[in-house]
């Protein structure tokens, strides 16, 4: 027995090393290298919505990939967290801006529980369908109220400079730099939640409940807590969204459009997979960017640019479809065969 | 106790605290070697055998109009193992289910460790020392062999959510403890080998081990197997019953068995219900079901043809 224990854990442990050393390798080049060779555009256009995104996959795909619950309300959770820190912020001045951000991601929570009651009775399409609720009470709700948007006329607000302390991040790096902070850390905690029992609650309850049931895993209370936490996580990057990425606050953003983007995330980035949340963010943002400089480049100067943006639409279906096909288990699982390969181990 | 020398192989741990009791066993019954190290247990006193870990009386389900089990009483003493043998569709699942809690009786109730329930709180189940494996596969199949059978210990985890997400030293213990103990019972059942490997991508043998690993991790008091010999190989056979009765002589657990293979049954039960059609038809020692002839028509010599019988005969 003793023989065949020790080769597992021989295995395991420089594979361990070695994915915390690309951890602490990514957030050196994201920390210290980008900030002082990246342009504004590279932060504004491309990293700090990266980020937002990515922030929300995670959220979703502890709910989804992770506690099996598919949620088509993610946007509308998002939108939560972005007016709650607006109106932390605006009715309760003296609030630090972190303890806004905390309190709008615990409000998305609180909504994301009561929108998760379905779940104790609903199950797949049924429960995704109900989760439609959510958004489109949220939108309504948001934008029928003018006192969410504090009465402003055009329901568009200039969201206020982000702020820790004394500081001010009101630059593109700034930006970035806050954002990548509290991805990090949020990031960091749903990894540990992922790995202690509460994460084994997760899958246990998406992959057999009955079985879950007999054990003790108090399935009820663990949907919930799915429900919870990743409405907190999708709130914060709502929050990121409108404050360090567009810089205004209105509910169009954060329309069913947007919900079925954080799941593509995730199906393409791969279910029940941190780095994949990651990978499919980086996917769905940065490759219509390509796709489209390609398409200026070679049609730019005959076709005009709204064909330009169809074909490009249908590029990316086409590319989600194939992916579904080929690899369903999204580029995290894609980037582990091609690292198993070229590392030369088996199984 | 005799079964110190047998836990030498085993995880270390205390035994519950009954003796197994009202077991009388032939030796030269069990068929199968290697569980055999001579763990013979000693008879306990008087009347810890009225002391059943389970007494169904009476219970009745109905599903529409299907009676799926007819008025069934059955006692099972603490420390045996109780086969419930019977045709497809007897109604052995359904029993099992309304010990889980999973069906709720039309009639009769269910006593556990000494508490009547007319429905069983499946939710509490684990913590009434029940555990139990299903006829068809039922693990975790996204976790590891290791996390799916550290999910067996969930009824005794008092960490909350935050604990274990910000690593707090006692959440950190008894993630310690209990994955040691899961080890332990990994090894016991020979899947060392395989622990890291996501329980899904196993062979069906290898997945029904598993089950069984995560029944036996929290030491039930009392474990209900449902047919966890089905689809394996006769040799896969004779080792899973090693197990069940190395399980039974090392930590004193009760069992329940569900199995088809009737080789099987007689060699490792002490006592056999019989269902047909709902109803318990026999119900003794594997000898007095052997011969018994309402037995033979309804079963043994329908279901099972000539050589089975034989197999029967020679195990007994
Ligand atoms: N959930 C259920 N709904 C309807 N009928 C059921 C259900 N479970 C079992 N039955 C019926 O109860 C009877 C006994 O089934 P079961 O307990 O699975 O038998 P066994 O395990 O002995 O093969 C069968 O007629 C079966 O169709
Ligand atoms: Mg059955």
């Amino acid at each position: 027995m003793s023989i065949s224990v020790t080769p597992s854990i021989e295995r395991s442990l420089p594979r361990a090393a070695i994915g915390g050393l690309t951890v602490a390798a990514i957030l050196f080049i994201a920390f210290v290298v980008l900030p002082s060779v990246g342009s504004d555009y590279l932060f504004e256009a491309i990293l700090t919505p990266f980020l937002a995104l990515a922030l929300a996959g995670v959220g979703l795909n502890l709910l989804t990939g992770y506690a099996g619950q598919v949620s088509l309300g993610s946007a509308a959770f998002m939108a939560v967290g972005a007016f709650a820190a607006y109106n932390f912020n605006l009715r309760v001045p003296e609030l630090p801006f972190l303890v806004s951000i905390v309190l709008a991601g615990l409000t998305a929570a609180g909504i994301g529980l009561i929108f998760g009651l379905p779940s104790l009775r609903l199950r797949g399409f049924y429960l995704a369908v109900s989760t439609l609720a959510a958004q489109f009470f949220v939108q309504w709700a948001l934008t029928k109220f003018g006192w969410f948007s504090n009465d402003n006329p055009s329901g568009i607000i200039n969201a206020p400079p982000l702020k820790i302390a004394s500081v001010t991040f009101d630059t593109a790096v700034g930006r970035y730099l806050f954002s990548l902070g509290i991805v990090t850390v949020l990031t960091f905690l749903a990894w540990r939640l992922t790995r202690a029992q509460t994460g084994r609650n997760f899958i246990a309850v998406r992959d057999n409940q009955t079985a879950a049931r007999v054990i003790g895993v108090p399935v009820l209370r663990t949907k919930l807590l799915a429900f919870a936490v990743s409405s907190f996580i999708i709130g914060v990057a709502g929050v990121l969204w409108a404050f360090a990425y567009l810089r205004t606050v209105e509910p169009a953003g954060f329309n069913l459009d947007r919900s079925f983007q954080i799941l593509f995330i995730i199906i393409i980035g791969g279910l029940a997979s941190i780095r994949g949340a990651f990978l499919g963010a980086g996917f769905i943002v940065v490759f219509p960017l390509l796709l489209s400089r390609l398409g200026g480049e070679l049609l730019g100067g005959i076709v005009d640019s709204g064909v330009v943006e169809m074909s490009q639409r249908i590029v990316i279906g086409a590319l989600i479809i194939l992916f579904l096909i080929a690899e369903p288990k999204g580029l995290a699982e894609l980037g582990r065969r091609a690292a198993r390969r070229l590392g030369g181990r088996p199984t | 106790m005799s079964s110190a020398t047998t836990g030498a192989l085993l995880p270390a741990g205390d035994l519950y605290p009954f003796e197994p009791a009202g077991v009388t066993r032939d030796p030269g019954r069990s068929r199968s070697g290697p569980a055999e190290r001579g763990a013979d247990v000693e008879s306990a006193q008087p009347g810890a055998e009225r002391d059943a870990v389970l007494a169904i009386s009476g219970v009745s389900l109905r599903f529409g109009g299907v009676t799926a089990l007819a008025d069934i009483d059955l006692t099972v003493a603490p420390g045996e193992i109780r086969g419930v043998i019977g045709p497809n569709g007897a109604g052995k699942s359904s029993l099992l289910n309304i010990v889980s809690g999973l069906y709720r009786p039309s009639a009769g109730h269910v006593r556990i460790a000494g508490v009547d329930f007319t429905e069983v709180p499946t939710q509490r189940l684990a913590h009434l020392g029940v555990a139990r494996t299903f006829q068809n596969l039922a693990l975790f199949g996204g976790l590891t062999v290791l996390e799916n059978v550290v999910m067996g210990l969930t009824s005794t985890i008092r960490s909350g959510p935050l604990g274990q997400v910000l690593g707090l030293p006692a959440a950190r213990r008894e993630d310690a403890a209990n994955r040691a103990k899961a080890e332990a019972i990994v090894a016991f059942l020979h899947l060392s080998g395989v622990a890291h490997r996501p329980a899904g991508e196993l062979s069906y043998g290898l997945q029904k081990r598993v089950e069984l690993a995560r029944a036996l991790v929290a030491r039930p008091r009392l474990l209900l197997l449902d047919e966890p010999m089905a689809g394996m190989t006769a040799t896969e056979k004779q080792e899973l019953a090693a197990f069940v009765r190395e399980a039974r002589d090392t930590y004193g657990t009760t069992i329940v068995l569900i199995e088809h293979d009737i080789g099987v049954v007689m060699g490792l039960c002490d006592r056999v219900a019989v269902l047909d059609y709902g109803r318990k038809i026999a119900d003794g020692t594997p000898h007095d079901i052997a011969a018994d002839p309402l037995v033979i028509d309804a079963y043994l010599g329908v279901a099972h043809d000539a050589d089975e019988t034989l197999e029967i005969e020679e195990a007994v």
